[in-house]
């Protein structure tokens, strides 16, 4: 065969991406030539010219490949370019295809608040003219400064990977992206304040580092998905729709939640070294209907202090989730179930309805005996258990009495081998 | 799949050999559906343009999709609450997805016979699965190697040639250097 129909060579062409196989195919035939203007996609991988070098700085030469083959692709939807490019040429290939971009996604590479080409205003100010743009990915930026956009219509994805911020600035960026349905800013740091509202968001994920004290204010009624890391502070108007939602503190401290009832919550994952107890206690009170839980926090306090968690009443926990699905817990909760008066009132009436999956990581071997029986009673209170797992995880105290808790809980699963296993 | 009694056509191979499916499934082509529709009931059907071996595996292909549209339809309207419908539907979406891959797992003449088939009889969801396929065996080549992969001539002048090659040059640079390794091969 030496002959495709031409409509076959252009939805071939199409599924190409890389700029080294457009290039290479400019050059097989006439025909397959003739279809090249039409790609819809260039992407530039990292090291895409890497073949070429000699030792003689070929960057601006790199840059002239990458606006003429922009310029050729002349229904160009999507460009991606990870290789590194002199920001100030950005402009001209963005205003040759504004028609019709729907889709950027630029390595910075730190740049960004520098002056643009003409001196003024940021680098990502050319961004602008990219008037359809529908989604937009920056991986390291410098965001000290907001860029001027304008207002984009289109914009429904946002995600910013590898920024340093300034307060105030992330507000205005949403601020010219009104109508964004997907927020994803990772890797973040520089902020004290995050602040936004936006009418038609529905996923977001902020992941800020650093130990410090971040506040987050977020007004949006669409909102089902949301994942926060980093902050100490959170604030969620009501009247959101939030059906997943994570909240991690890696390092410092979770002080306070609010977000007021979460009536749609299918999955709850709370994480991190030091919550306060107002804070855990809130959000398991506006999660009532969850039934999928992880609880992977540490430590309680509002200071520097460590402190365990508080007794949490095992029947009252249960009667106020009757919904649980699934359940994760992490040490310090558990042995929270296990005090003493806890497990007093457990009575031969009570049943956790719903609960089929129970993973439960365990770190020390402290009120063992309370802990075997904590886990005995979620077995015979549990009518739908299917599966109990429980994590022994390094033990602290590596004496006697941890070998011990280990043959009980051995034992344990050995009476109850269909649904317990041990990790 | 129920061939429960729907109407069936018969479509004949370019060599001869007749295959009847249910009116459905030959449907999944446009043209053939054109034919039915707009040059009134035909019973057998000829394809000129397609061998036994690439007509079964196009009819494979329009049956398995027929069925799986089938099934996520009724799945869809019987399961109580959409959130159960569709957790059910995507499994077999999954499901669907790897059978596709297994499908095109073909050697190169077959592959090349079914682009050529699904342009002809205008079946849209096949021509995409297989020049995806197509495109995928060829990321990564040199316009030499691509140019052997189709079979086709070189039909570029040498000075036309040389032009693009100084442009490009960076996507070039991996050739020359498995070029000089020919010479002293």
């Amino acid at each position: 065969m030496n002959y495709l129909p031409e409509g076959v060579v252009e939805l071939i062409l199409s599924q190409l991406k890389n700029a080294r196989d457009i290039a290479s195919s400019t050059c097989v035939s006439k025909q397959w030539q003739s279809c090249v203007p039409y790609v819809p996609s260039l992407y530039f991988p990292r090291a895409v010219f890497d073949y070429s070098q000699r030792g003689n700085n070929k960057g601006s030469d790199y840059d002239a490949t990458i606006g003429r083959m922009i310029a050729e692709a002349i229904r160009l939807e999507e460009l991606v370019i990870y290789c590194p490019f002199n920001p100030s040429n950005l402009g001209t290939w963005l205003n040759l295809r504004a028609d019709t971009l729907r889709v950027l996604e630029l390595r910075m590479d730190g740049f960004g608040d520098k002056p643009g080409p003409d001196g003024s205003g940021t680098q990502l100010d050319c961004i602008r003219v990219a008037k359809r743009l529908e989604l937009l990915k920056i991986w390291g930026v410098s965001l000290t400064a907001a860029p001027k956009w304008g207002v984009l219509k289109q914009l429904k994805s946002l995600e910013i990977v590898g920024a340093t911020v300034r307060d105030g600035v992330l507000e205005e960026v949403v601020h010219a992206s009104p109508n964004l349905v997907n927020l994803v800013l990772l890797s973040c740091e520089g902020a004290g304040l995050v602040k936004f509202e936006l009418g038609r968001l529905e996923r977001c994920r902020l992941d800020f580092l650093g130990q410090g004290n971040i506040a987050l204010f977020l007004s949006a009624p669409r909102l089902e998905d949301l994942y926060v890391q980093g902050f100490s502070s959170i604030w969620v108007k009501p009247n959101h729709r939030i059906k997943t939602l994570s909240i991690a503190k890696n390092h410092g401290r979770v002080y306070n939640v609010e977000m007021g009832k979460l009536a749609e919550v299918q999955s709850l994952y709370l994480r991190g070294i030091q919550w306060s107890w107002g804070a855990i206690s809130s959000v398991l009170q506006y999660a009532s209907d969850v039934t999928h839980l992880t609880m992977k926090v540490e430590f309680c306090g509002n200071s520097e202090t460590l402190l365990p968690f508080p007794e949490v009443d095992l029947v009252n926990f249960f009667n106020s989730h009757p919904k649980l699905l699934k359940f994760d817990i992490h040490g310090a909760m558990f042995a929270s179930f296990c005090q003493k008066n806890s497990l007093a009132k457990v009575n031969s009436n009570f049943v956790i309805p719903c609960l089929e999956e129970v993973s439960v990581i365990v770190r020390s071997a402290l009120n063992a005996e309370q802990k075997l029986n904590a886990l005995e009673s979620l077995l015979t209170h549990t009518p739908k258990l299917r599966k109990m797992v429980i994590r022994v995880s390094q033990m602290k105290n590596c004496n006697e009495a941890a070998d011990d808790f280990f043959e009980e809980v051995c034992k344990f699963r050995l009476m109850n081998h269909r649904v317990v296993c041990v990790e | 799949m129920a061939d429960n009694g729907g109407k069936k056509i018969t479509l004949k191979s370019s060599d001869g050999e007749e295959f009847e499916v249910p009116e459905v499934v030959a449907m999944e082509s446009q043209t053939i559906r054109h034919v039915i529709e707009d040059v009134c009931a035909k019973n057998s059907i000829p394809l000129l343009n397609v061998n036994s071996k690439i007509l079964s595996k196009v009819i494979e292909y329009c049956k398995k999709h027929v069925a799986a549209a089938e099934a996520a339809a009724s799945k869809a309207s019987t399961e109580e609450g959409t959130a159960a419908a569709a957790s059910v539907t995507k499994p077999s979406d999954e499901d669907l997805k790897t059978w596709d891959a297994e499908f095109v797992k073909v050697d190169k003449g077959t592959l090349f016979n079914l682009i050529l088939a699904a342009n002809y009889l205008h079946i849209p969801g096949l021509l995409d699965l297989t020049c995806q396929a197509a495109a995928d065996m060829i990321k990564g080549k040199s316009a030499k190697e691509i140019r052997k992969f189709f079979n086709l001539k070189n039909c570029i002048s040498p000075e036309e040639e040389e032009e693009i090659r100084r442009e490009n040059q960076w996507a070039f640079e991996e050739e020359k250097r498995t070029r000089a390794f020919d010479a002293y091969a």
